[in-house]
């Protein structure tokens, strides 16, 4: 597998690209001297709107990769853009959605997603109004009042959306959101989620271990490669949505996908 | 990932300790502090050295070693097999614990008096109090380990036709081994500080007495303070080893 | 339902056979009514105890009082000083890295070993044991405390820092609440450590409190009120802690009291 892999494939519809990353490195210090080397010179230059999901086996470097492009950590080299400006922290326009929710056990669904609101110049009851709105988004607006723990895993990851959208952010940054659902709910979660995005028409960046799931959101899907983390496929997934399992072309794209990890 | 490595932390905690004993050492040297009542660790450590040799002090620490390491075992040992046998059986599980339950907001001070009533001023009435520091939090543990194994690898050691004790010797126990490690910890900590107070209401020897009989007596300050550090540092190795002990024992497979 | 009643049923049960035991062993000579003060020894000195008092004039209603007021005044003060100071110890890794193994000592320094130092500093009188009970609740709280503070879930700061929160606020809205759990379950064992050490700090130097009486009543050879003086502090620690529990289901609605504190 080449080390420049296919550079920017999709930047080419001439528009400035929502998300650019630029020579993205990373290492960390391990305990007893030495370094690890996590990522290695990503590129990827990411549309507007588009649906990007990231593959890739564990210690890949995804959630860093992730992490980077939020402003949560810091590259050890190179940048990210976002609308062309550089990432030097969170709230640039990122809404982040974990893999295990993390919502705040002490607040309400209401409470977490006016929580997501913070940081705006809005007055309380605004913001209020707002997380109203969003919960009616994500279906749970008779759940306003309930405590996380008093919700299923499905519930909570929506709520967990919700609150991802409070700052109404230009992209959406989920990591593994479903990894923890069961197969009936998390099928019923893609599709809320593809029904989400396109009420919003947010850009997307999904990390998922499913190449299934990648398939049914996806424009475009990154395989990374482990140690070190690198590009090694970028696919452009061109098939209609909604997509169906059973479709001959989205079997084809499986097959590559699993070639391409397996190799 | 933590910053900063193991040699750093203890580094910065070896500062904190010296910050400490430097200030105490200067208070009594600058006066802020009555060095007649509170003298400053060197001249602690000196006088309480010119009033009792050495072998005092290693005197009055084996007893107390000895009683509480009885006391203990005893208390391990009851507390284990009635914890387990109590949640593993359930008719005995329903006398054990109304008694347990019952006896349990008592403190086990609070039962001196009684210990002297039933085993006199010797030794057997300090092993009773430092047993029930022991036994109580251990059989609660227990009992709280044994009634919590995961489910389903009781139903999984059922398909390989284990039942009975096979089942509870080679799944009950040992599943709720992490349980008990926590009660034994607790009730180690609880045995050696009920043990010093039994030592210094009623006892003509161990550490709690001799620095006790150094108040009433009229002795020295040194002795009692430095008796206090011995009982903190005795207190902090035995139970370090115990911690030690314990991850070999279970630290494998359980963690930590 | 049926398994609690039959429980219950079973404990009574043997709970009257113990007393009737007891009794009938005294009366038949088996048993010397004190070294095993029967039910009847044991109503008469309660009796006794709520009227003409033990010693003359002092009730058990004294006694109780007195043991209360001097646990609530140590450990009232103790959670004052321990909570602002382990909020600010958890809060700053320098200061907790220094202070870590001078409050694993200061805990392992068995607080009623520090009586008589402290009737050579402060007499033998009241202050003497609020001090006593004063430091065994404060290094259990202090050291709860700053472990609430210093293993919040990372998942939640994380969250929170995508949000664009930080500093002060982060520190306020969700590292403080994350740690209440902690706190309270610190504050309960705390209360525990207190009524440890005020029934041994009451056998010396004083003629009031539930240490005292158990303790006088023996030089006076009335098992019967010592019994009675144990029921009774076992009773009030029991309700004590479960008041405890519940302050803090009210107060912590969204049931985080589950966390385990250490000793």
């Amino acid at each position: 597998m080449s080390r420049t892999g296919p550079e920017r494939a999709s930047s080419a519809a001439g528009a400035a690209p929502m998300i650019d990353i630029r020579h993205v490195r990373k290492q960390f210090d391990v305990r007893g001297g030495g370094e690890a080397l996590v990522l290695d010179d990503i590129n990827l230059s990411i549309a507007a709107n588009q649906f990007l999901s990231i593959v890739g086996r564990s210690g890949c470097g995804k959630t860093t990769l992730l992490n980077i492009i939020a402003g949560l950590d810091a590259a050890s080299g190179g940048e990210v853009l976002i609308a062309g400006r550089r990432v030097v922290g969170p709230g640039q326009g990122q809404g982040m959605v974990f893999q295990q929710h993390a919502l705040f056990p002490w607040l309400t669904a209401l409470e977490n997603v006016v929580f997501g609101a913070r940081s705006l110049p809005l007055a309380k009851a605004e913001k209020i109004d707002r997380a109203r709105e969003l919960l009616q988004l994500v279906g749970l607006e008779a759940s306003a009042g309930k405590y996380p723990r008093e919700m299923s895993g499905g519930m909570q990851q929506r709520i967990a959306i919700a609150r991802a959208l409070a700052l109404d952010p230009d992209i959406l940054l989920m990591d593994e959101p479903f990894g923890a659902l069961d197969e009936l709910t998390r099928i019923e979660m893609q599709q809320e989620l593809l029904r989400i995005w396109e009420a919003r028409r947010k850009t997307v960046v999904f990390i998922t271990h499913s190449i299934g799931e990648a398939l049914t959101l996806s424009d475009r899907v990154i395989l990374l490669a482990p140690h070190p983390g690198r590009v090694a496929r970028d696919i452009a997934i061109d098939l209609p949505r909604p997509r169906s399992r059973t479709d001959r072309r989205f079997n084809e794209f499986y097959e590559q996908i699993w070639s391409g990890l397996s190799s | 990932m933590r910053s900063g490595s193991r040699m750093g932390d203890a580094m910065w905690g070896l500062a904190g300790i010296l910050i400490v004993l430097a200030a105490w050492e200067l208070a009594t040297r600058l006066g802020a502090i009555d060095p007649t009542i509170f003298p400053g660790p060197i001249a602690a450590i000196r006088s309480a050295a010119q009033r009792l040799p050495a072998s005092v002090f290693l005197d009055n620490m084996a007893w107390s070693l000895f009683r509480v390491v009885g006391g203990f075992i005893l208390g391990a040992v009851a507390g284990t097999v009635i914890g387990f046998a109590a949640g593993w059986y359930r008719g005995f599980g329903y006398f054990a614990r109304p008694l347990i339950e019952l006896l349990r907001p008592i403190p086990p001070l609070a039962w001196i008096p009684l210990a002297i009533i039933w085993f006199g001023l010797g030794e057997p009435s300090k092993f009773f109090i430092v047993f029930l520091g022991a036994f109580f939090p251990i059989v609660t543990s227990a009992y709280h380990g044994i009634t919590h194994v995961d489910p389903s690898l009781i139903r999984a050691s059922r398909s390989f036709g284990l039942k009975g004790l096979g089942m509870l010797f080679h799944v009950g126990i040992p599943a709720s081994a992490p349980d008990l490690a926590t009660g034994l910890r607790i009730g180690w900590g609880l045995s050696f500080g009920v043990l010093v107070a039994a030592e210094l209401i009623a006892a003509n020897r161990g550490l709690g007495f001799m620095i006790m009989n150094e108040r009433t007596s009229g002795g020295s300050v040194s002795v009692i303070i430095v008796g206090i550090l011995l009982i903190g540092l005795l207190n902090l190795v035995t139970d370090a080893a115990l911690a030690a002990f314990i991850r070999r024992w279970i630290g494998r497979w359980h963690g930590g | 339902m049926r398994q609690q009643l039959i429980q219950a049923l079973v404990a009574l049960l043997l709970i009257a056979a113990i007393l009737l035991g007891v009794e009938f062993g005294v009366r038949e000579g088996y048993l010397k009514a004190y070294e095993f003060p029967p039910a009847s020894r044991i109503a008469q000195g309660f009796v006794e105890l709520t009227t003409v008092g033990f010693p003359t004039g002092v009730t058990i209603w004294t006694h109780t009082f007195v043991t209360v007021m001097r646990i609530l005044k140590g450990y009232v003060a103790a959670i004052v000083i321990a909570v602002p100071l382990g909020l600010l110890i958890g809060a700053v890794p320098v200061l907790d890295k220094m202070t870590a193994p001078l409050i694993v000592f200061f805990r392992s320094v068995a607080t009623l070993s520090l009586l008589p130092l402290a009737i050579v500093w402060f007499g033998a009188g009241e202050l003497t044991k609020v001090i006593l009970i004063g430091y065994g609740c404060f290094w259990v709280m202090l050291s709860n405390v700053i472990a609430g503070v210093k293993y919040v879930d990372p998942a939640l700061i994380r969250a929170a820092r995508s949000f664009r929160v930080s500093g002060w606020t982060l520190y306020r809205e969700v590292v403080l609440p994350a740690a209440l759990p902690r706190m309270f379950a610190g504050a309960r064992v705390a209360l525990g450590v207190g009524f440890m050490v005020i029934v041994g700090a009451e056998m010396i130097g004083t003629i009031q409190g539930l240490g005292a009486l158990i303790m006088e009543a023996r030089s006076f050879y009335r098992s019967e009120i010592t019994v009675i003086g144990m029921l009774v502090i076992g009773v009030l620690g029991f309700l004590i802690s479960s008041g405890l529990a519940a302050f803090e289901r009210l107060l912590l609605p969204w049931g985080g009291g589950s966390s385990e504190a250490s000793r």
